[in-house]
């Protein structure tokens, strides 16, 4: 079953008195349980794509349908509804909030959520544990290492068991090691969890642990190869 | 809720920059009710006073008279009639009779005001017993600023000049019995006393008054031929001038205010400017835009909440004291003609608190409300990047 679907997907944006057409007649279809790498050079668009299909942005023409919901139709109030509920970020710069703890940063989108003390406890130590951190609850951003925190950005993201994880450049500020960490957490929820993670990257490391990789070029799809049937 | 627990983290988070815009905005709380508090207390103890020494619980004025025009004072008289001497029998009045006259204190020509009281009322504070025990000569108290103007101690005599009935000059020299001393300017200013039945024997005008003064215990009725003035007419000029003193404390604790919320607002735009990839991070986890604006508000807001614990830890003792202390007034400064004490009590009242703390709130919200507006035009994607937009 097809999650999400980009028919003829096009974005442009203005700049001075032209256009720039940073996404160019895209059409691609992932499906639940993906764990798809969108790879290309800097400005292919993989970016933007991400932000379409996280209802941050919306096409200029064509369709993007996530979760059986046209972007270009959501309203703001709907749009944040679904990534309310359907979708986690995972960015490449973690965005935690500085002056709340690590629980309390993994905490934020079940408050949005209005869950309970309770629920919002347990869901919040099971995702630290996933991510291994459950010895860092007090602890805030700014006394982790890059490594952490997008581990916490991880477990911020997966807290909520969404459908969907976009991660846009996850690796990009991290070294070997903790970019393998992180990946293969990510691939291990994936795996577990069947939750679709779509990633931006042109990170080397990553590409060896994804089933898709789509290459991007100048806002055009150039291939799309599954490894892993 | 989300809101008020990410307001409080990033206020304390902000550390220094958030306690100078709490310090002086408290500081304009604070402020703002001292001053206000001074003003009413100040009005309170005044318009005691002038009951108290002048006005009682209201007056009855002889149709003619009017205070403002001392014309009138010539012919504002008429006999007190029988239901009257009952009534101030019984003390709930007493009556006053007022006649134009000049002084002659070493050898110099004053106007004053001979005003004719009954030694035995017990209406007003004046010390009017001072009169009951006259022997042949014709005595009279007076207040300590035309002693001190005029160089007179208790015992002396000075030259009385003024009309009688008829029209008739007549002259007298009148002996000073005592000098008293009170927070009333107009009760002393140009203002003799006398025995009224001395004054009326004086004037011809035997049995009349000018005006009757009403106790505390007087039960207020139409009286034939007398105008009924209540205390709030009579106090007219005074809470003019409450007024524009409170409106003097208005434009004060207004640029006070200003000054702080002119800080918060400074603050917001910085934060909003700083802040975009919070921002953006935020709308990304699934807050709408407007739940994003509630946020920088509350926060900004929550400064007005801070400045009101703030203001109360250094405020409450600060005002217990004053209250208990009093704030003494300088000391000429009766001499510009307005009621005031030697030492004025502020009076903080619950209605005074509240609504400066609604005004702080209010407007702190409002400053912090404005530049947080700016999110809800924001582009998501662009905030993530910390682009300025």
């Amino acid at each position: 079953m097809n999650i999400i679907q980009l028919n003829n997907l096009v974005k442009k944006y203005p700049v001075g008195n032209g256009e720039f057409t940073a996404l160019n007649d895209i059409n691609l279809n992932f499906k639940e349980g993906e764990f798809t790498g969108l790879v290309g050079p800097s400005g292919s668009g993989k970016t933007t794509l991400l932000n379409i299909i996280g209802s941050l942005d919306s096409p200029s023409y064509g369709s993007a349908i996530v979760m059986n919901k046209s972007i270009a139709e959501l309203s703001h109030k709907e749009a944040a509804m679904l990534r309310n509920q359907h979708i986690g970020f995972i960015f490449q710069t973690y965005n935690l909030l500085p002056v709340y703890t690590v629980f309390e940063n993994v905490e934020f989108p079940l408050l949005l959520q209005n869950k309970n003390a309770t629920q919002r406890k347990n869901a919040v130590m099971e995702a630290l544990e996933w991510v291994g951190l459950t010895d860092k609850i007090k602890s805030k951003p700014s006394m982790l290492s890059g490594g952490e925190c997008q581990r916490v950005a991880i477990a911020r993201a997966m807290v909520k068991k969404p459908q969907i994880v976009l991660a846009d450049e996850p690796t990009a500020n991290l070294d070997s090691k903790n970019s393998h960490h992180i990946l293969q957490t990510m691939q291990k929820l994936n795996k577990e969890l069947g939750v679709t993670f779509l990633f931006s990257t042109h990170d080397e490391k990553v590409m060896q642990y994804l089933n898709r990789l789509i290459s991007l070029e100048d806002g055009k799809v150039i291939s799309d190869t599954i490894k892993n049937a | 809720m989300i809101a008020i627990k990410l307001a409080y983290k990033n206020l304390v988070g902000a550390g220094l920059r958030t306690w100078l815009n709490v310090s002086v905005l408290s500081f304009a709380f604070v402020l703002m009710i001292f001053y206000n508090g001074m003003i009413e207390g100040w009005n309170r103890q005044a318009r005691n006073d002038t009951q108290d020494w002048e006005i009682g619980q209201g007056q009855y004025w002889e149709p003619s008279f009017d205070r403002y025009d001392p014309y009138t004072y010539q012919d504002a008289h008429q006999v007190i009639s029988e239901p009257i001497i009952q009534q101030i029998k019984k003390g709930l009045l007493t009556p006053i009779l007022l006649v134009q006259a000049n002084m002659y204190p070493q050898g110099r020509m004053q106007s004053v005001l001979l005003k004719g009281v009954d030694p035995k009322q017990n209406i007003l504070k004046l010390p009017t017993s001072d009169l009951r025990f006259s022997s042949n000569e014709t005595c009279a108290i007076i207040g300590k600023r035309l002693a001190d103007e005029n160089k007179l101690s208790v015992g002396d005599k000075v030259l009385v000049r003024w009309r009688d009935k008829n029209g008739m000059f007549d002259a007298i020299e009148i002996k000073i019995a005592s000098i008293f001393k009170t927070d009333v300017p107009s009760v002393e200013n140009g203002n003799m006393y006398l025995n009224i039945e001395v004054l009326q024997k004086m004037t011809g005008m035997t049995n009349e008054a000018s005006i009757l003064v009403a106790g505390k215990d007087s039960k207020l009725y139409d009286i034939t031929n007398w105008d009924f003035k209540t205390p709030d007419f009579l106090l007219t000029d005074f809470d003019a001038m409450i007024q524009s003193k409170k409106a003097g404390g208005i434009i004060m604790s207004g640029l006070l205010l200003i000054i702080a919320l002119l800080a918060i607002f400074d603050t917001q735009v910085l934060s909003i400017f700083r802040r975009q990839k919070e921002i953006g991070t935020y709308i990304a986890m699934g807050m709408t835009r407007s739940q994003v604006v509630g946020i920088f508000t509350v926060e900004g807001g929550a400064h007005s909440i801070l400045a009101a614990l703030v203001g109360a830890i250094y405020g409450i003792p600060l005002f217990i004291w004053l209250n208990k202390v009093g704030i003494p007034m300088a000391a000429n400064s009766q001499d510009a003609g307005i009621t005031i004490a030697d030492t004025i009590y502020p009076y903080y009242s619950l209605d005074l608190i509240i609504s400066s703390l609604l005004l702080v709130i209010i407007s702190a919200t409002i400053v912090s409300y404005m530049p947080a507006r700016k999110i809800a035009k924001l582009k998501p994607t662009e905030a993530l990047k910390g682009k300025i937009q």
